[in-house]
């Protein structure tokens, strides 16, 4: 397949150059009484690399799956086609001439017309590709099952080409005999890929391929992709919540609010000139964390309930800063306005006065700064109280498989403090012994040699009714939330036991204590939230409640893992707004595990880079990512997705 | 995030509908767990159908038109005018046996299923949770359990017991019958244990005891509430079975026993075949009871499943 020419700016409008190789027309795809996509259209060309941006629950994956027939029920298409433009090809026939393209409506044709389509014309990596590798199978198997499917190729052949692929993913052909669980997650993901470009396919839909991983491995994987894109020529679809990461690979960025798509345009234009206040939005959670000054921003409220009937006007307008009265009567339509399309009526406006500048900052929304210093935040970080200090720890796990015993060393030689009213950040990706060292914090895990003291106490002695009594003192905030809060239990419960537990509370007292502590972390009125259950609060809520009950027995330390990473980008800001509130009014010590060097930079005080389990950089916050001396910290910083960086090639 | 295909979504960030059953719950003043199985149409058709098998128990003295074990009425008289569905060939009034053998089939469900489920709690529970050497042992007391043949150690012990009667009947069944649920409780808190949300509980300070009864179990009240029904489903068929064989006592009214001699009689050779069909359908119909009610046990434990 030869390279296709890339397209040009203005090929980006449906009405463009050339015929699109897909297209969604007015597709709508309900859930029950909720309809996940509303009326949606687009075009995608052949060789377009464009992202499909959306927070969770704005139907941006029921999409991808409609336009593979890949619905779980009981969701179903409700209306509109999805046009399959890419000619029906049969056998072997795919250099020469194309024949006329023939557009067949996916969304009608046979299952068995479909199955040949699939794979070989449109293929999907998914978010979960550790799952979705059989685990009983050696590599090679699963590559020979879709290559002996499609094509005639087999034996030896087959098994070049296998080699091949796996090359094209920078894997070694040697692992084609591993299984599945042999290889690492970043790995998996890769042997995802590969498999889903065995067969060449025109158009590759890609599920969120990197959630989940590592910074460092997650940008290497997106650097594969486009260059194996740019060469080959196959149209993407990618699908993500990581506004990032879409930007900078993509050609062209579609924006989905609530079902719908409420912005179109080339990534490159979008960061100038968003023109939906949600777009801006979501653009003001980036900024470069080595600038003098970080402010990022979030936008309040969260998405409608797409179930509820007779919701009127624009379904972001409750949320959005610039709405204004048209906004809450007529639901906008999806229309060409400056670089590309966007529905809002303010934009519309903003266009047909003028050059659609708005007066109103890109970062629109509550903003959440951190400036060059910190010195307006209270003291210096040298002359607060030391908490808690870790002195020269080592932890080495073993581990037997089949006869070798193999010795990891998990945490080597690590010291550092935590100091009250101050964000210590723990950086480093997975593996690197973060976990290691807050489970010793916590006095879960005893160090090999070395001191975890606090105060007079040695964490790393205790046992039994010690510790219970040590965890009094220090508490967690958890990944994720929506795991971290018993589902049986009402708020109320959850948040009434460290009371009664740590603090004595009881009776008549209790239930002002819970409103108290759901007021402190912005949950109000308290008393909506105390009869209800997690699932029926959102991400960020649920989030809150897990900080309000980690400061329920008014501990000294929170050790909060990685406690944004699983929550949306627009709602990211706000709670890292709140845990730094929190830590300075209280006077709490916080170890703040990330991988992310943004929200580092904006939350924490002092930050530790670690890497295989050595500390390799510590220091204040802005001298180590500003002044990075350490190749490992360098390595990750340059990771992080930043839409405003110049773009790679 | 998104969730991909075949998994069940977390909940999604968006203004929560009120939901109806979770609604209906907090008006209600009726317990919690009638109005949830309620809202499923199976296990409402179930639980209708189980009540009125525990109606026509406890009122049996009134809805039987005789005494069941009186044999005044003429021998193996077909069904019609004083005796609905005739008489045995002892001469007892069959619909009073059928009425009077319902008390039996709900009191040995009743007690064997809460002894064969509490026997299954305490051991799945403490093996799970605590592990080491006490799981090592107690796995090794299921597994054992597991393997016995459980139908002749119940004739065994049922036939060289010095005693007679139901209670031993219900004995039999409950140490034959608790290692399957045992082992179900086992893997389902090995998987619960390691939560998030149990680790929260730990630092929020809660002991032992509390975390495996407050934490845990309302987590599996699907699995304990299947495993009820399960379990007496079972002990209502190993009952009548025990006495269609012969081991129960013979002079009890039961449907065990109305089978056990209906076919000693050589009932369908008379012709007599409601004598057997009757109980036969009592039993099958209280036992469908049971499982329709089951399908609404999923909803128990998850308060997300409610709001369908």
């Amino acid at each position: 397949m030869t390279e296709r020419a890339s397209l040009e700016p203005g090929a980006v409008s449906p009405e463009g150059a050339g015929s699109p190789l897909l297209s969604v027309e007015n597709l709508s795809v309900s859930y029950a009484a909720t309809r996940a996509v509303r009326d949606v259209s687009f075009q995608l060309h052949d060789g377009e690399f464009v992202g499909l941006l959306g927070e969770s629950g704005s139907g941006k994956t029921t999409l991808g799956n409609a336009l593979l027939r890949l619905l779980p029920p009981p969701g179903r298409i409700s209306e509109g086609r999805v046009m399959w433009w890419g000619s029906a090809r049969t056998g072997e026939a795919r250099e020469g001439p194309e024949p006329h393209r023939a557009g067949r409506d996916l969304t009608t044709i046979g299952q068995e017309d479909l199955r040949r389509l699939r794979w070989r014309e449109m293929s999907t990596v998914f978010q979960s590709s550790m799952n979705s590798l059989n685990p009983v199978l050696t590599i090679e198997t699963q590559f020979r099952d879709v290559i002996e499917e499609h094509t005639a190729m087999r034996g030896a052949p087959a098994r070049q080409r296998i080699g091949q692929l796996l090359e094209m993913v920078m894997l070694d052909p040697s692992y084609m005999r591993f299984y599945p669980h042999e290889l690492s997650g970043g790995m998996k993901q890769r042997v995802a890929l590969a498999l889903a470009l065995a067969l060449r396919p025109r158009f590759v839909l890609l599920d969120e391929p990197t959630t989940g991983l590592d910074v460092i491995v997650q940008r290497s994987i997106l650097d594969n992709v486009r260059a194996l894109q740019r060469e080959q020529g196959f149209a993407v679809l990618l699908i993500s919540h990581d506004l990032g990461t879409v930007m900078e690979v993509s050609d062209r960025v579609m924006v989905m609010y609530a079902g719908k798509i409420v912005e179109d345009q080339r990534a490159s234009t979008m960061i100038a000139e968003p023109m939906h206040p949600y777009t801006r939005g979501l653009l003001g959670a980036y900024a470069d964390p080595r600038a003098r000054e970080v402010e990022i921003a979030y936008i309040p409220g969260r998405p409608p309930d797409l179930s509820r009937p007779g919701q009127r006007g624009c379904l972001f307008a409750p949320r959005c800063q610039e709405a204004i009265d048209v906004c809450r009567a007529e639901e906008p339509v999806l229309s060409a306005m400056g670089q590309g399309e966007a529905a809002c009526h303010v934009a519309e406006a903003a266009y047909a006065a003028g050059d659609g500048r708005r007066d109103q900052s890109a970062r629109a929304g509550e903003v959440f700064t951190a400036p060059a210093g910190r010195t307006d935040r209270g003291p210096r970080v040298e002359r607060r109280q030391e908490v808690l200090a870790v002195a020269g720890v080592h932890k080495r796990y073993r581990s037997r498989r089949g006869l070798k015993v193999t010795e990891v060393d998990a945490v080597q030689d690590v010291s550092f403090v935590l100091r009250a009213g101050t964000v210590t950040a723990l950086v480093g990706q997975s593996g690197s012994g973060k976990t290691t060292l807050a489970r010793m914090v916590t006095g879960v895990e005893r160090p090999d040699t070395g001191s975890v003291t606090f105060g007079e106490l040695r964490v790393d002695r205790l046992r039994g009714r010690g510790l219970k009594a040590y965890r009094r003192h220090v508490q967690l905030v958890f990944q994720d939330p929506f795991a971290a809060l018993n589902p049986a239990h009402t708020i109320g419960y959850t948040l009434s036991r460290p009371l009664i537990n740590h603090q004595d509370v009881t009776g008549a007292a209790l239930r002002p204590a819970i409103e108290e502590l759901l007021e402190r972390v912005g949950l109000s009125p308290a008393s909506t939230y105390i009869e209800k259950y997690p699932h029926q609060l959102s991400g960020g809520q649920q989030q809150r409640v897990v900080v309000a009950r980690a400061l329920a027995p008014d501990p000294e330390i929170i050790v909060a893992d990685e406690p944004i990473s699983m929550l949306d980008v627009s709602i990211r800001a706000e709670i890292l707004e709140l845990l730094d509130t929190l830590v300075r009014e209280r006077g709490i010590a916080m170890l703040y595990i990330t991988h992310d060097l943004l929200s580092a930079r904006v939350l924490a005080d002092e930050v530790l880079v670690l890497h295989n389990g050595k500390l390799v950089e510590s220091g204040a916050t802005l001298e180590v990512i500003r002044g990075a001396r350490d190749a490992y910290t360098r390595q990750l910083l340059d990771a992080i997705p930043n839409p405003f960086a110049t773009r790679r090639g | 995030m998104s969730t991909p295909i075949g998994q069940v979504a977390k909940p999604i960030d968006s203004e929560p509908a009120p939901g109806d059953v979770a609604a209906a719950v907090r008006r209600s003043r009726l317990p919690s767990w009638v109005v949830i199985l309620w809202a499923n149409r199976k296990s409402r058709i179930g639980l209708i159908m189980l009540g009125l098998f525990i109606f026509v128990a406890v009122f049996a003295p009134l809805l039987a038109t005789h005494d069941p074990k009186v044999t005044d009425f003429a021998q193996s008289l077909p069904p019609g005018g004083a005796h609905p569905l005739g008489t045995t060939a002892s001469g007892q009034d069959i619909l009073s046996q059928l009425v009077y053998g319902a008390r039996t089939s709900i009191v040995v469900g009743l007690v064997a299923g809460t002894v064969v489920t509490f026997i299954a709690l305490l051991v799945g529970l403490t093996a799970g949770y605590l592990q080491g050497w006490v799981d090592e042992v107690l796995s090794f007391l299921i597994n054992l359990a597991l393997v016995v043949p459980v139908l002749p150690l119940m004739i065994t012990i049922a036939a060289y017991s010095p005693v007679r009667g139901l209670f031993l009947i219900i004995f039999v069944i409950s140490i034959t019958g608790w290692a399957w649920g045992a082992r179900v409780k086992r893997a389902q808190i090995l998987t619960l244990r390691s939560r998030d949300y149990i680790t929260a509980a730990r630092f929020a300070g809660e002991g032992r005891l509390r975390i495996i009864f407050a934490e845990i179990m309302p987590n599996m009240m699907s699995l304990v509430v299947a495993g009820f029904l399960g379990a007496a489903a079972g002990a209502i068929g190993a009952e009548a079975g025990l006495e269609f064989l012969g081991l129960g006592d013979p002079t009890t009214v039961s449907w065990g026993t109305m089978l056990y001699w209906a076919n000693n009689s050589g009932a369908m050779l008379t012709g007599q075949w409601i004598w057997l069909g009757a109980p036969g359908l009592a039993i099958a119909l209280l036992l469908s009871s049971l499982t329709l009610i089951n399908f609404g046990v999923d909803a128990l434990s998850n308060p997300h499943l409610r709001e369908r």
